[in-house]
């Protein structure tokens, strides 16, 4: 009996060992996989780190899921080594910071953008990208084509080190592969329904809201209410910098806040009394994400918030409004023009990585116009940061089709003005964080609009002169 | 026949062995103590993660300004009151579920094991089923089943009020079969011979629960409620799943805090200290807890 189990044992264990043993010349006679020969059309040497390591951290993202499977082409391509690990947003922001901070060095290529880079550049955490690009033996710009990126974007991610003040000059800390701009989606069939006119003012938005909610028995219009700072970031301070004709920002070349000034308050009012009159009941609980699922429900008039949403609005496998969706541009302010605001996401490397030029070579791997067209064409990551992935046909059928039309000249036209809406300072989240809680305040009139942003105001200051940013 | 060397070997082997089963618990503890001891060293530094260059001891410089902090105060208040409150709800239900519980009614052993299907669920995912169901509009389930006896929508989680009342039912929905189980196994171990006695003398059954359950009861009362007190004082997931400490602040307990202090803002050493206050509650709460419950085992000497 032991004897025939022990027989059973060993003959498993050889099939298993010949099977590997098959599977593997099956592999190397099976050939190179075709994406190789892209890449090997760049008159760089990709193998010239073979045998090293890399450890990727980058959160989770439809564009980072676009990588995953080509990992293995990467390794085949380059001979380098790369475990990777994928963390939920707000994880991940914590663990990189973590990590950067003691500069360990576990994450090398790293997911950072506009905003990020404030945080990690001034402490030294990040390596200026430049250098590997100008590098002829690490970078074929002819293959690579740094100039087929939305000028607007590189812009986004270069900064040279200055509070307050200084994006778009300055080393190129990442390279952006997303982009969103903030735009007005509405529901074209309720507006033509009722005549309702198209915003061109935020005093309009709030009488269309009006006439949504009273005629059409929906919630006027939605958007991000949560007590941090995402709220702030897409409608809301694409509104206050039309509103303050793009001059305004919110802390001035000393670090002084300036939440004070009398247009921010009067536009603060608009949008908080809009929402309380025509916007959602749980407004103060809405993330992006069920503002965006209530739109694609069908209960909104309105929500002025991601250009790309459009994804969702318009598959009709997600959303109850395919095709009714109109793209307008945000309202103007009093001036006349409005300003939207940006945010990409882009890979940057942190300072602690070992092994740069690895790292660089992965950055340039995963930027390649082949790969973001993938990202962009089979995952869905919306919007193409490359114009050539932009123009591309199958590209531009997805989105040429939404609000027929509509969204990619609303878009195209929005990124001609779009810029990053912050003005640089590394307490972007807790300055956001105390903003949003203003606008609480103002919502549930627990204080008038004046006393909520004179608190913010004082609280902003208190923060940077803590951080020694502020005299 | 062992030589003395071997009885004497034998006899360390013996006297060790308590100490060998301790073994595992005690680094357990050590492994818990480092990251504890590092965690009260940082409250008293200025640890900012994004500024390595503003780290310095400050000795109790963040605790001195937790009062100035106008965020503090409500958030010890709020703790305190949601504990207080929390737990009045959850033990005053928690005994009458176990009478309930207790008594011989039919079917008796499928109402126990539903009673169960809370505890297994992991807070989170209560918090969100609950999220669902506490959707504003008249789409939520709990409104439209408030709509159908004339009742309006209600503002569970984006209003000031609805959020504190919605976090509570939550939590008590969660932790109502923990209380009902201690004091069930109780009821259960309680001897019969009092209530023989009052049956005897023709006690009525509110008599009964006055003069012999509670008072029996107590140290059982008190054991559920030293447990729900530690972690009403604590509660973090909930909030987190649900309402983020929003809206305006109102569910922001000093757990919350901390948190966003460490993981939002990256303000290790305001963090901890924050962390600091709320674990000198929660002791302060627990040893005077538990001195009332040993007096209480002893009175009724079970």
């Amino acid at each position: 009996m032991r004897t025939r189990l022990r027989c059973f044992v060993w003959v498993g264990l050889v099939s298993m060992v010949a099977l590997v043993c098959l599977a593997s010349i099956g592999e190397a006679l099976a050939g190179e996989s075709p994406g190789l020969a892209y890449f090997r059309q760049a008159k760089i040497n990709w193998r010239q780190f073979e045998g090293q390591k890399l450890t990727i951290g980058l959160n989770k993202h439809q564009y980072t899921e676009s990588l995953l499977p080509l990992i293995g082409e990467f390794e085949a391509l380059t001979g380098i080594k790369v475990e990777y690990l994928i963390l939920p947003e707000n994880e991940y922001g914590a663990k990189l910071t973590a990590d950067l901070s003691q500069q360990r060095g576990e994450f090398t290529v790293i997911m950072a953008g506009a905003m990020r880079n404030w945080g990690y550049v001034p402490p030294g955490w990040m390596v200026p990208l430049d250098d590997f690009l100008k590098n002829p033996k690490l970078t074929d710009p002819s293959w690579y084509k740094l100039e087929d990126f939305f000028p607007g974007l590189i812009a986004a991610n270069r900064w040279n080190g200055k509070f307050a003040g200084g994006t778009g000059e300055g080393p190129l800390w990442s390279i952006p592969v997303m982009s969103e701009s903030y735009i007005l989606p509405y529901r074209k069939d309720i507006f033509d329904q009722y005549k309702i006119k198209v915003p061109t003012t935020y005093e309009e938005m709030a009488e269309a809201a009006r006439q949504v909610k009273q005629k059409a028995g929906i919630d006027g219009l939605v958007a991000r209410g949560t007590a941090n700072f995402p709220t702030i970031a897409t409608g809301y301070l694409s509104g206050v910098k039309s509103y303050t004709d793009g001059k305004w920002a919110e802390l001035d070349e000393k670090m002084n806040a300036q939440f004070t000034d009398p247009r921010v308050i009067k536009f603060s009012q608009i949008w908080t009394d809009m929402l309380r009159e025509s916007g959602p009941a749980n407004w103060a609980n809405m993330t992006w994400y069920d503002g965006m699922e209530t739109f694609a429900a069908g209960q909104a008039g309105m929500y002025p918030d991601c250009d790309f949403f459009a994804a969702t609005y318009e598959d009709p496998k997600k959303s109850k409004v395919a095709g009714k969706v109109g793209y307008a541009l945000l309202p103007a302010g009093p001036g006349g023009s409005t300003y939207s605001g940006l945010f990409t996401w882009a890979l940057g490397m942190s300072k602690a990585t070992k092994n740069k030029e690895a790292a660089w070579l992965f950055i340039q791997w995963a930027t390649s116009p082949r790969t973001l067209l993938n990202a962009t064409v089979e995952y869905k990551n919306y919007n193409p940061t490359r114009v050539s992935v932009m123009n591309d046909s199958r590209t531009q059928k997805v989105m040429g089709g939404w609000g027929n039309g509509t969204y990619l000249k609303t878009v195209q036209e929005n990124l001609k003005t779009a810029r990053i809406a912050w003005v640089p300072n590394p307490e972007r989240p807790r300055l956001g964080d105390t903003w949003a809680r203003a606008l609480h305040e103002m919502y549930f009139k627990r204080l008038t609009p004046e006393q909520a942003m004179q608190r913010a105001n004082d609280e902003v200051n208190k923060i940077f002169t803590e951080i020694g940013l502020r005299k | 026949m062992p030589s003395q060397a071997g009885r004497l070997r034998a006899g360390h082997r013996t006297a060790m062995l308590p100490y060998l089963l301790m073994l595992p618990a005690l680094l357990l503890l050590v492994g818990m103590l480092y990251p504890f001891c590092l965690g009260v060293y940082y409250s008293l530094t200025s640890y900012f993660l994004q500024y390595p260059h503003l780290f310095r001891f400050i000795g109790l410089g963040n605790y001195v300004k937790l009062p100035g902090d106008p965020l503090f105060a409500y958030s010890v208040q709020f703790t305190l009151v949601y504990t207080a409150v929390a737990v009045l709800i959850q033990v005053s239900l928690g005994v009458g579920v176990a009478l309930l519980l207790h008594a011989r009614i039919v079917g008796r052993g499928v109402l126990r094991a539903m009673m169960l299907m809370p505890l297994m669920m992991p807070p989170v995912i209560t918090a969100l089923m609950w999220k669902v169901m506490m959707a504003s509009t008249k789409a939520g389930i709990l409104n439209y089943l408030l709509g159908l006896v004339g009742l309006g929508p209600v503002n569970w989680l984006g209003s000031v009020n609805g959020a504190i009342v919605s976090v509570l039912i939550i939590d008590t929905w969660g932790n109502l079969p923990f209380v009902s189980l201690i004091l069930l196994g109780g009821l259960q171990s309680l001897p019969y011979e009092p209530y023989e006695a009052a049956f005897v003398d023709g006690a009525g059954s509110v008599e009964v629960f006055r003069y012999i359950t509670l008072p029996l009861l107590k140290p059982f009362i008190i054991l559920a409620t030293t447990f729900r007190v530690m972690d009403s004082l604590r509660i973090f997931d909930v909030i987190y799943a649900t309402t983020v400490g929003g809206p305006a602040d109102a569910t922001m307990n000093l757990h919350m805090r901390a948190f966003f202090y460490a993981f939002q803002w990256y303000q290790m050493g305001m963090g901890m200290a924050y962390a600091m206050v709320l674990l000198a509650l929660v002791f302060v709460a627990s040893y005077v807890l538990m001195g009332y419950w040993r007096r209480a085992a002893e009175q009724t000497e079970l």
